[in-house]
């Protein structure tokens, strides 16, 4: 019997928690996240606001819980931007002659060169700041990624007996690879999905942070960060409360990335 | 009496004297410090935090405040100028009369002004001025120089500009950006290399980071004390306030993060100073849409706005309510706060009443700190009131300009109108409040015509009318908040012009 993996657990109890804290904003918040209330401004916490109100006089609490919507939407928007673009990519690369798969690694190899944040702050100037440009840009930036890593598992699936046997029989490429190559990678996509999702939500953060993000009134955790400066030294939790729910986010999806790589991979986990 | 040095043997004198030749060369050279040259601040150099960068340097062609508060009254001249008191004063004008009609000045120039491109500054030069405002200027604020029927040059030092009627806003105007002098060859590379007779002289523009002044050291008048001055522009108001206090700039010119002046009260190192402007910071409604011919509808959303609330909010308490388009240091300022008190229940009943409860207003905001933190007030006092608000961040200032500015596509925006005695030009049909009220225009045509009295009078019949009547509303005063280095001198007080006067600044 399998030990439990203790990342796996780790991560994916964070990663349900966030979910659920997602889940539960749509139908629940302590207070209307958006609602500004000058008469309560900068309140410390307390038992009617457990995380004190914001400048606004905004319950911070509401806006983490619905910030947390913010961060899993262009998590998982930029991840399937990434995938469906990485993943053909990285079985094209692995089953293509020689100089197509080069083309498509050197160009791949182009955009990684490319600072991902440049890119987003890029995509924010041309076509103005929103989730939509943030998402996007975080997506592209992620392509080259999936399709390294998911060539190289490609590869070795197209060397196995079986691929073999279907070339041999006259199988075209095509359906090699929705019926072979892809099925075989999944667990790579999966993994690599999770590390990706972690890598969206912290540049999400810095976007909304640098003003390239999410727009106000809609909470986003780097749009609260941004908003914390003024109060760094008179109201530290306003800064503190965002951070650390975006720090827990990461690593939440961190080590829900590496125990799925355990668990996928069990030479791996032997050499622990 | 021996001298010192005599103690000296010669080999140690002749390093002495070396050491302090050095000295002496590298204190020149560095600058930081010492005084040389013909002015008093040798070759100093002064750093300068401001918020929004212009989208081009010449503002005879392109709208908004930033390029008359770089420019004006340093690199460009005019005729007259306002002092630190609003009171009208020569400038490259030494003197003027005014025929018994009024319709008549006569400047006497001085004699001694030249260009940067080495022109000398004449009467035919102020002709060409005026004349071009007409003739190739387009920015809205043009307008002010139409009373003018003719302008000519009865000698190079002596011009005379003749009025198709009397005009007490005219000369006013000549303090503005519509007075600024140009050289007939100095109006080539507006946008890009402004020529004119001030203090100081344009040298470099870095986009999207400074622009860099140097002293203009032909010129006429009291030299300034700087040598160069470096305008520093922050989109983050938190780390414009940064950059003081790590030294990258030594002054902040208007302070966008007011809840973080405290780090700055209470260090040593650093004056703060506050003082009023002219910027009325306006949630403007585009007069020309169906849901704002309502007056109901205008009115209702100033009463359900708290602005003692919001100002509290969004700009920490600091500034002015004022309830209408007049500065208190306008001679014709009235306190209308009174006019559209808070009152949500008749905010709402009224909107229920227009019709325009549950329907939806698009709040077009430039990015720029005030307008994002105000906006998000506004839409949620809006909201408690029955209407609905949605944001959309225009980014400041080509999208805004373009968006809202020229195309008046939006509903309402936000954002703080910083030129002096503005509100006709703010609140008529042709500009992007697309407020069209012949009442209004009747006030401000006899106010212009009048005597002091009459204009004082009808000013603030325009000023309650369009309080009334609701035409926007006046979230508040921007206060002049500005922050530097202790040993910096000659800051305003007030921000009562379109300029940031340099030439007063030293150490």
């Amino acid at each position: 019997m399998r030990r439990l993996n203790p990342s796996l657990v780790a991560g994916g109890v964070i990663v349900g928690i966030i979910v659920l804290m997602a889940l539960v904003s749509f139908i629940w918040t302590p207070y209307d996240a958006t609602f500004v209330d000058p008469s309560i401004r900068l309140a410390k916490p307390s038992w009617e606001h457990w995380f004190g109100t914001d400048k606004f006089g905004r319950d911070v609490l509401s806006q983490i819980m619905v910030g947390s919507r913010t961060t899993l939407f262009v998590g998982v928007v930029a991840v399937g931007v990434a995938a469906v673009i990485g993943v053909p990519l990285g079985i094209l690369a692995a089953m293509v002659r020689r100089w197509p798969s080069e083309f498509i690694m050197r160009a791949n190899d182009l955009v990684l060169a490319f600072p991902a944040l440049l890119l987003a702050i890029m995509f924010g100037a041309v076509f103005g700041a929103s989730t939509l440009t943030a998402m996007i840009a975080i997506g592209i930036a992620s392509v080259p990624s999936f399709a390294r890593v998911i060539r190289s598992g490609a590869l070795q699936v197209m060397r196995t007996e079986y691929v073999l046997a279907a070339r041999a029989a006259g199988r075209q490429p095509w359906p090699i690879a929705v019926r072979h190559v892809l099925p075989n990678v999944t667990s790579l996509i999966t993994v690599q999905a999770s590390v990706s999702f972690a890598i969206a939500v912290l540049a999400e953060a810095a976007l909304s942070f640098l003003g390239f993000g999410t727009p106000p009134p809609t909470p986003s955790w780097g749009r609260m960060l941004q908003e914390s400066q003024e109060f760094l030294f008179s109201a530290p939790r306003l800064a503190i409360f965002p951070g650390v729910a975006i720090a827990i986010a990461v690593l939440g999806f961190n080590l829900l990335g590496d125990g799925l790589r355990d668990r996928f991979d069990p030479k791996l986990e032997d050499r622990r | 009496m021996k001298s010192p040095f005599n103690k000296l043997a010669l080999p140690t004198r002749a390093v002495a004297f070396a050491a302090a030749a050095v000295l002496a060369v590298s204190a020149c050279s560095a600058g930081s410090s010492t005084s040389s040259g013909s002015s008093p601040g040798g070759d100093q150099s002064l750093s300068i935090g401001l918020v929004a960068e212009p989208a081009s340097l010449d503002f005879t062609t392109t709208d908004g405040a930033a390029i008359p508060q770089a420019l004006l009254g340093n690199v460009y001249e005019s005729l007259v100028k306002q002092d630190d008191s609003g009171k009208i004063v020569p400038s490259l004008a030494k003197s003027w009369t005014v025929s018994p009609d009024r319709k008549t000045y006569t400047f006497d120039l001085v004699d001694n002004a030249k260009f940067t491109n080495d022109k000398p500054f004449t009467a035919s030069d102020a002709v060409f001025s005026i004349n071009r405002v007409k003739s190739a200027w387009t920015i809205s604020l043009k307008g002010a120089m139409d009373v003018v029927a003719g302008a000519k040059a009865l000698s190079p030092t002596q011009l005379e500009v003749t009025l198709s009627k009397p005009s007490n806003d005219w000369l006013f105007r000549m303090t503005t950006r519509i007075g600024a002098m140009f050289s007939e060859s100095g109006v080539a590379k507006l946008a890009t290399d402004p020529i004119g007779t001030g203090p100081y002289k344009f040298s470099k523009w870095n986009r999207g980071d400074s622009i860099v002044l140097e002293r203009n050291d032909g010129y006429w008048g009291t030299k300034p004390f700087f040598h160069q001055i470096t305008l520093k522009y922050f989109k983050d108001p938190t780390a414009l306030n940064n950059a003081l206090l790590t030294g990258t700039i030594n002054v902040i010119g208007t302070v966008q993060a007011p809840e973080a002046l405290s780090q700055f009260t209470s260090n040593d190192k650093y004056q703060v100073i506050e003082g009023t402007t002219n910027g009325e910071v306006l949630l403007s409604f585009n007069n020309s849409r169906p849901i704002f011919k309502d007056i109901r509808t205008r009115q209702a959303i100033r009463m359900a706005i708290d602005h003692k609330a919001l100002l509290d909010t969004c700009f920490a308490g600091r500034g002015k309510l004022i309830g209408s388009m007049v500065p208190p240091t306008d001679p014709w300022y009235e306190d209308l706060t009174s006019i559209a008190p808070y009152d949500l229940a008749k905010a709402k009943s009224m909107l229920q009443a227009s019709g325009a409860a549950g329907k939806t207003l698009l709040l077009r905001l430039p990015t720029l700190p005030y307008a994002t933190s105000c906006g998000q007030v506004v839409k949620s006092q809006l909201e408690q009131a029955g209407l609905k608000v949605r944001i959309d961040p225009q980014e400041f200032p080509a999208a805004w300009l373009n968006t809202v500015f020229k195309n008046a596509d939006y509903d309402m925006s936000i954002i703080a109108h910083v030129e002096p005695r503005d509100l006709g030009a703010v609140f008529n049909a042709k500009y992007y409040t697309r407020y069209d009220d012949p009442t209004l225009q009747q006030y401000l045509a006899a106010a212009d015509s009048g005597d002091e009295a009459a204009q004082v009078d009808n000013m603030k019949k325009a000023a309650r009318r369009l309080s009334e009547q609701a035409a926007g509303d006046w979230l508040f005063l921007l206060p002049n908040l500005i922050v530097a280095d202790k040993n910096i001198k000659g800051l305003p007080q007030n921000a009562i012009t379109e300029n940031f006067d340099l030439s007063k600044l030293a150490r």
